[in-house]
């Protein structure tokens, strides 16, 4: 919460940090990622009846975010710590000095305050947004037929969302995660629905004749963006949460999964005439689609990082898809792990992604990847709320 | 198709511009993008009707055997012609509606495949009105690669899988 000249210091530290890997990077194609890129923090024990469990809770957001190692207070360059009356944390953080970097009160269950606590150190230090207790969703087969599940973003907690014994599929959570859009077969069709995860109520919006399906929430949550049939051919559209729908684009193709920029302005999608999708980018308010160049002939399903400087998309490689990260600003590609779907967390630092019926969180600046929800019969089609 | 072709499909086009181009839409190249027009494309689906859709009871499913299509295509194969004129010839001499459901074989990815499975309903739809049927009559939707024939993961159950079925509402 407070901005101190401590944490302004390590800020500029994490930046220089960044900006020497930049340089690197510009050099040579290899990427050398040391331990130096983390932060060594240290978490104290906290005090009051909850306190336990937020210290633990803490240490894990801390140590899954990839800013921070976890060390003893001996060697920590930051300790955290604080105080919790049950309702409210008092969250700390001091440097070496006993000057304060972080400071802050947090309400909410014990998860829930060790989750804004962990948070508020990340976008302090960082300047980033982080991701502990961030929700995500996806379809999965575990009754035998596809259907949507939530859970915390590190696979905690899940939880079976619709029972409609259909195929509910292609999940979309809105900005806060307080609605879901997917595709469901209910009526016989595809069409979109949305649920308002606060007070259950569901109610199916888009329902055009043909298919509709591929809702993403705009940034604002105001709008959704989608793919449908009903002019007689897949086109993209925009819609107002009533169901209304403006249409992008006029292709003899087959335009699929739009993803937002963060200001809402532009939508990148897949486009394919005649075999081998490609990436295109468009005004959200239509007009014409450019091509953006990849170097592969299959790519589909991409996600615009929050930060707006990266998309993550599936790429075919062989009989197989990989996860594929470009560069927007440079048009660098790379291939980052075996599976598909990747969507981005709120810090544009990790993704999640299927792979074989699993789902897989990665850090993309470190490599290290974790299996998140197994399991549950055939997991896909991830969406993480930003 | 060869650009060649696709320029004398185009010419064509331009010649036969007075009567239906149904056939031509799917193979217009890039002469859709940026079009102002809503129908580039084609032509609108007709409403729904409430309560009947691929799933329901009263759809007839085996009345016509399904289409098959290649890899990542939605191109009508030839060897398909007399299953599809046999489906238009009797959409005009019967009443009833026909609901085209398009499908995937289990590769590429699941939206994508959405979005392919629809355009393999929408290319037998188009076959279907260019010989005579009426677009009041016919439904579509996609399953993508949902419900497959053949849940096996070879070639055989792919090309059984890449298919267009004709649901007859009864």
């Amino acid at each position: 919460m407070i901005n101190t000249h401590s944490a302004r210091i390590l800020r500029i530290c994490l930046f220089a940090l960044a900006f020497v890997r930049v340089a690197r990077a510009s050099d040579a194609p290899v990427i050398t990622v040391s331990k130096s890129d983390t932060i060594s923090i240290a978490v104290q024990p906290i005090s009051g009846p909850d306190g336990s469990v937020i210290a633990k809770v803490l240490q894990s957001d801390l140590a899954a975010c990839g800013y921070f190692t976890i060390t003893s207070p001996g060697s920590a360059s930051l300790i955290a710590g604080g105080s919790s009356s049950g309702s409210e944390l008092d969250g700390k953080v001091n440097d070496h000095g006993g000057r304060a970097a972080v400071a802050g009160t947090y309400n909410g269950d014990a998860r829930a305050k060790a989750h804004a606590f962990a948070n508020d150190i990340v976008q302090t230090l960082t300047g980033n947004r982080g991701i502990a207790g961030t929700r995500i969703a996806f379809s999965a087969t575990r009754t035998g037929r596809k259907e949507i599940y939530l859970a915390d973003c590190d696979g905690s907690g899940v939880q079976q969302l619709t029972h409609d014994n259909s195929i509910s599929v292609g999940p979309s959570l809105s900005p806060g995660g307080g609605k879901l859009a997917y595709t469901g077969y209910k009526a016989g069709y595809a069409d979109i629905y949305l649920v308002n995860l606060s007070s259950g109520t569901r109610d199916r919006i888009i329902k055009y004749p043909g298919t509709n399906s591929g809702a993403a929430f705009s940034p604002d949550g105001s709008r959704i963006a989608c793919t449908l049939s009903k002019d007689g051919n897949p086109e993209l559209y925009v819609c107002s949460l009533n169901g209304s729908a403006h249409r992008l684009t006029h292709t003899p193709g087959i335009e699929s999964s739009p993803t937002w920029s963060p200001n809402g302005d532009e939508i990148i999608y897949s486009y394919d005439d005649h075999g081998g999708p490609q990436l295109y980018r468009i005004s959200s308010s239509g007009g014409s689609g450019e091509h953006l160049s990849t170097g592969f002939g299959y790519c589909t399903e991409p996600d615009w990082s929050p930060d707006g400087n990266k998309v993550a998309f599936n790429v075919r490689e062989g009989g197989s898809f990989s996860v594929a990260i470009m560069d927007l600003h440079g048009g660098g590609v790379r291939t980052v792990a075996i599976g598909e779907r990747p969507v981005w967390g709120p810090d544009s630092r990790h993704i999640i992604f299927a792979s074989d019926g699993d789902l897989y969180m990665m850090d993309v600046q470190t490599g290290r990847k974790k299996a998140i929800v197994s399991g549950i019969g055939h997991a896909a089609e991830p969406t993480w709320a930003r | 198709m060869t650009p060649k072709i696709l320029r004398s499909t185009a010419l064509l086009s331009c010649v036969l511009i007075l009567s239906s181009c149904a056939l031509f839409k799917k193979k217009n190249g890039a002469g859709g993008y940026g079009s102002d027009s809503d129908t580039v494309g084609g032509t609108p689906l007709p409403e729904r009707q409430e309560g009947v859709s691929f799933m329901g009871d009263n759809v007839d499913k085996h009345k016509f055997p399904p289409v098959h299509f290649a890899f990542d295509s939605y191109a009508i194969d030839s060897s398909d012609e007399g299953t599809l004129q046999s489906v238009a010839q009797f959409m005009q001499s019967n009443p009833n509606t026909v609901i085209i459901a398009g499908f995937t074989d289990e590769r590429g990815t699941p939206e994508y495949n959405r979005g392919l499975g629809e355009s393999r309903a929408e290319a037998v739809r188009d076959y279907l009105l260019h010989h005579g049927a009426d677009a009041s009559k016919i439904q579509t939707v996609s399953f993508g690669a949902d419900m497959p024939v053949d849940p096996a993961s070879n070639e055989d159950a792919w090309a059984k899988n890449r298919r267009a079925e004709f649901g007859v509402v009864k």
